[in-house]
């Protein structure tokens, strides 16, 4: 092997001095022991960067892997002659995992790959939620394509206007909140929809994320377009000798996760019930029993959280369904909202499936290039999207609190005697 | 519509864009535009399967996706060959 140059870095050698281990030495030692030019250059490049304060890399270009229209991005540099090594530093990204669990040797032999066939930078996970291999040539794609599908028996994920890689919160295998199967849900629909998620579908990007409960830990209500989050519709199930434990200060409040430094004893009023977002908890001190009406909790899991040997999710299971969170492009970033308020999901999910079509039939059909789902619906406003376009009805549940976002329009039809009804005829027999 | 005649109304579609001043490459909804009686599902495997052919090809940044035909306007790597050494 030739010899290797390292470029001048002062600002990123700057970046180890920080508290947090640094990417700069885990590149650098990387690149010394391996020996790698792109891993020096991509430094050299990077310190450019941060002096001229603007991106080497150039826009654009399609690199791919035959058959896919997604999951590899080009990336070439526009300082071709400072650091030839990286003229072209494709990233590929891998489907992960549902729930990202991994079997070692699985990344072991992901590893031994990338440092044949790439430059061996990886990121573990990117926000997409893929693996993310930094950096390979055009001529290695269909090797590490062939590689990874038949010998790590792994896929590529999702990029441009594609379905991009669902992604899922570690749900059952982990936490027993978890009202849905959300590893299973993951599975099913990358299965049920490999057309869209490798070949180009859509306007633009579409992403679903699944969590477990509300605490919605891959935050699938910020950050995809379609977001299912684990609910439930019937009590909160309340263990009462628990609650009084963690009031006598046996158990530990948030399972012990606050308990670096002393908060002092639990005050389950303080703690608990005043914080409760719908006061829809009471705490009976002579009875030493709480009390939840249920009708009113938004399921916002705080008192779960805290204390979770004593409460737990209902029974009666299932998620609601979100549409249309995004970031900003257009209009400023915005949450998913709701659309269907109770899903029972069981395998094989076709409610959920059947629901996806319908949005993509009209999303397909009537968005704008570069329009999100959630722009599409700002665009024509939420109640077409769930009355016409869905065919749904309105619910109390779609509106944010009364009199405040009054979307639900009548039509004529629903309206005795029309828009042309004698309205002083109606108020003599309805003075109010 | 068949599959076959939708492939051929695609490729006429090109021709006539990637014609005279028109664009190399063009969006999935532009496509669909350009053929308004077929269903946009139908439009999206048949242009998917003529990419498979290699009749059309993909022409992606990474965030969305067009389509264009091969050898015509902004190739694969057009600008970014490596120097030559």
């Amino acid at each position: 092997m030739g010899e290797v140059k390292k470029h001048e870095t002062p600002l990123m050698d700057d970046l180890k001095s920080g508290p947090w281990p640094s990417f700069v030495d885990d590149i650098y030692n990387y690149a010394e022991k391996k020996k790698k030019q792109a891993c020096f250059d991509i430094m050299g490049q990077m310190e450019l960067s941060y002096k001229n304060r603007e991106t080497h890399w150039k826009h654009g270009g399609i690199v791919g892997v035959f058959g896919y229209g997604g999951g590899v991005i080009g990336r070439y540099s526009d300082q071709q002659e400072m650091f030839p090594s990286i003229w072209a530093f494709h990233t590929v990204r891998v489907n992960q995992p549902a729930a990202k669990w991994y079997h070692s040797s699985a990344l072991r032999k992901l590893c031994d790959m990338w440092d044949h066939r790439g430059s061996g930078i990886v990121n573990f996970h990117g926000s997409t939620g893929d693996i993310i291999l930094l950096g390979t040539v055009t001529e290695q794609l269909e090797y590490i394509f062939y590689d990874l599908g038949h010998q790590l028996k792994m896929d590529l994920g999702g990029s441009g206007s594609n379905l991009r890689t669902p992604e899922c919160c570690m749900g059952m295998s982990r936490c027993e909140w978890s009202c849905i199967d959300t590893q299973d849900i993951i599975y099913e629909l990358t299965m049920a929809f490999q057309d869209e998620l490798h070949r180009p579908a859509f306007p633009y990007k579409f992403k679903i994320k699944v969590s477990g409960c509300p605490n919605d830990c891959v935050a699938a209500i910020a950050r995809s377009d379609f977001s299912v989050i684990g609910t439930w519709r019937d009590k909160i199930k309340i263990d009462q000798d628990a609650v009084r434990a963690y009031v006598g200060g046996e158990l530990k409040p948030n399972a012990g996760a606050h308990s670096d430094r002393d908060w002092g004893p639990f005050d389950i009023k303080k703690e608990v019930i005043d914080l409760c977002p719908t006061k829809c908890m009471f705490w009976d001190e002579g009875q030493k029993k709480l009390y939840i009406n249920d009708a009113e909790c938004n399921r916002c899991m705080h008192c779960i959280n805290v204390m979770p040997e004593a409460l737990w999710p209902g029974d009666d299971r299932g998620a609601v369904i979100l549409m249309g969170a995004k970031a900003p492009i257009l209009d400023g970033a915005q949450l998913s909202t709701v659309i269907i308020p109770f899903m029972k999901l069981e395998p094989p999910y076709d409610n959920l499936k059947n629901l996806l079509y319908k949005v993509w039939d009209y999303w397909m059909e009537h968005g704008k290039n570069r329009e999100r789902l959630g722009e599409t619906i700002q665009r024509i406003g939420l109640n077409r999207f769930i009355v016409d376009v869905l065919g749904l009805k309105p619910l109390p549940q779609h509106v944010k609190e009364p009199r405040s976002n009054p979307y639900i329009f009548w039509k004529e039809e629903e309206v005795e005697g029309g828009w042309t009804r004698d309205v002083a005829e109606f108020r003599k027999r309805h003075p109010a | 519509m068949d599959k076959e005649a939708l492939k051929q109304k695609i490729m006429e579609v090109f021709q006539k864009k990637a014609g005279g001043a028109g664009k190399s490459k063009i969006y999935l909804k532009d496509l669909q535009r350009e053929i308004p009686d077929a269903n946009p599902r139908d439009i999206k495997n048949a242009a998917n399967e003529l990419v498979k052919e290699g009749k059309l090809e993909y022409f992606s940044t990474g965030s969305t996706v067009m389509y264009g035909l091969p050898g015509v306007g902004m190739g694969l790597e057009a600008g970014m060959e490596k120097p030559e050494e």
